[in-house]
């Protein structure tokens, strides 16, 4: 008996170390079989890591867009229209009233004439003044706002003023922006969720292909005594591989990408006169995106292996 | 050790590989399954090892029977039966050393005594000088050595052996069985599906004679282990 008990140890089969042994012979078995075949495996990591790339790509650009817009929407001005007969003195004593709030950075009056010098340039008519006995058109203040501003509470405040007739906020084209990059940034969410399964499919079908390469080698390994789940390791740790290299190389992509935009990026930010830089993911999105990626390829591989061994039934 | 209780085995399409078989094998001891082709030989030794399951009958090993074992205890029942296939069955990409070394692998042996071990076998087999090279550069007598090899590393209680000597000449195979002789002797119980005859009545060990699925003859069975008596 005790003799018995000995060979058990000996052979090695139970125990922490054991089990490492073991793992540590199905995660190089797994290597192996990688570098084995360096052209498929590497065409496989790039297909995972396209996949991977795409809606990071465009959530990043979405980021950006999002970011940009909120400096955009901060350089807005509201028009705040005047009551008719107001006259010049009224509206200076008004400019400088508002511009003492904290809310309001700027405060530019335009006068009726020089609106319907604007507004003529821009129909692209003769001097309207000529063709109109009065001018109708208001005094009108260009109000910019400070930073952080709450536009809302500033708005009611400014009508609540009698000479103030009505303000005008023109956000139309930043709200359909800000819907524009809502309905993007779900695009990028389902595309992101379809692209995992995409990642789970293509590394499951490499794995499947890899285990109808390996058959004979498995019908062998379980002749010789190896349990369901040492056979199978190998092939998850592949597929763990096969996620794992391509969400980096994902990452790998998206760098050079955002390395090669950031100059063309940085000469448009020149023309509207202040510097823009592209931001990266965030540490968080790169390591969901190259743990997922892993964690799907994991996936992949238990899927097509569960499948396919049942099927050879050794 | 081995004992089969009425087994029948029938493939699907109705052909009968074996009928009513009842025989025992004690512990440590050795015998040879003789008989034509297509007598049924390989379908036994598949039965015990759990390559085939029977269709009627029972067969048990150490006492347990084989045919009622989970799926997921087959394998530590492999562990304990060392294989010998007549085609021999090696990693052609996995190099002699690797080869032998899978049993212990598995196991989980650590790699210092996996080398001592795989040397000592294949020491034994008299192929040392062969453990780098890849079974297809070895000739069909060296490959079976080293499934041989393969097959006691783990020191498996039983071995099984199809056929081990079927493309050997005689020389080789009297060098074979002599190693199943030195391994039966160590406390090995030893079952040779052979149809060398010459050679099998040479050893003057236990044979069964299969015929079309059934046991037709079963000559020199001994007393039980360790007595040496024999009228083969």
């Amino acid at each position: 008996m005790a003799r018995a008990r000995r060979t058990l140890r000996e052979t090695g089969t139970t125990g922490v170390r054991a089990w490492t042994r073991r793992h540590a012979f199905s995660l190089l078995s797994s290597l192996g079989s990688l570098a084995r075949y360096p052209l498929a495996s590497l065409m496989t990591v790039a297909v995972v890591a396209f996949a991977i790339a795409m809606p990071l790509a465009l959530h990043l650009a979405l980021d950006n867009i999002e970011r940009a817009a909120k400096q955009w929407e901060r350089l807005d001005t509201l028009s705040v229209f005047l009551e008719i007969g107001i006259d010049q003195p009224g509206v200076d004593r008004l400019t400088s009233r508002l511009s003492t709030w904290p809310a309001v950075l700027a405060v530019d009056p335009i006068s009726p004439q020089q609106g319907l010098d604007e507004l003529s340039r821009q129909l692209g008519l003769e001097p309207v003044d000529d063709l109109l006995a009065d001018n109708p058109l208001p005094w009108v203040l260009e109000v910019t706002l400070a930073a952080g501003t709450d536009r809302a509470a500033l708005i009611q405040r400014l009508q609540a003023n009698e000479r103030v007739d009505s303000v005008l906020v023109d956000l139309r084209w930043l709200e359909r922006l800000d819907a524009m990059t809502d309905v993007l940034g779900q695009l990028a969410w389902l595309l992101a969720v379809l692209l995992a399964a995409g990642v789970a499919v293509v590394i499951g079908n490499t794995i499947r292909l890899d285990v109808q390469n390996r058959r004979e080698e498995i019908e062998v390994m379980a002749l010789v005594g190896a349990t369901a789940a040492f056979i199978r390791r190998p092939f998850l740790y592949s597929g763990l591989w096969y996620g794992l290299l391509g969400g980096l190389l994902a990452w790998a992509m998206i760098a050079a990408g955002l390395m090669a935009l950031a100059e063309p990026v940085a000469r448009l930010g020149q023309t509207y006169g202040e510097p823009v830089r592209l931001l990266g993911p965030a540490p968080a999105i790169v390591v969901a995106a190259v743990g997922g990626s892993a964690l799907f390829g994991l996936l992949g591989a238990w899927l097509a292996v569960s499948q396919h061994l049942r099927r050879i039934d050794p | 050790m081995i004992s089969f209780q009425n087994v029948s085995k029938r493939y699907p399409g109705g052909v009968h590989a074996l009928n009513d078989i009842s025989f025992e094998l004690g512990r440590g001891e050795m015998a040879f399954l003789t008989g034509r082709s297509g007598a049924g030989k390989s379908t036994l030794l598949k039965l015990i090892a759990l390559l085939e399951r029977p269709s009627r009958g029972q067969v048990l090993f150490e006492g347990r029977n084989v045919g009622k074992l989970a799926r997921r205890q087959i394998p530590y029942l492999r562990r304990r039966i060392g294989v010998i296939f007549q085609d021999h069955r090696m990693l052609s990409d996995k190099r002699v050393f690797d080869n032998v070394a899978l049993p212990l692998m598995i196991a989980g042996v650590s790699f210092g005594d996996i080398k001592r071990r795989v040397r000592a076998a294949l020491d034994k087999v008299g192929l040392l000088d062969k453990e780098k090279m890849y079974p297809p550069m070895l000739s069909g007598g060296e490959q079976q050595r080293v499934g041989i090899a393969r097959a006691i590393i783990a020191r498996p209680p039983v071995l099984l052996a199809d056929e081990p000597t079927g493309n050997l000449d005689p020389a080789l195979s009297a060098e074979l069985m002599d190693t199943f002789l030195q391994l039966n002797q160590s406390g090995v119980t030893v079952l040779i599906a052979s149809h060398d005859l010459e050679l099998i009545k040479r050893l003057g060990q236990r044979v069964l004679v299969l015929d079309d699925g059934r046991i037709v003859d079963d000559v020199g069975r001994r007393g039980g282990p360790g007595s040496g008596d024999s009228d083969g």
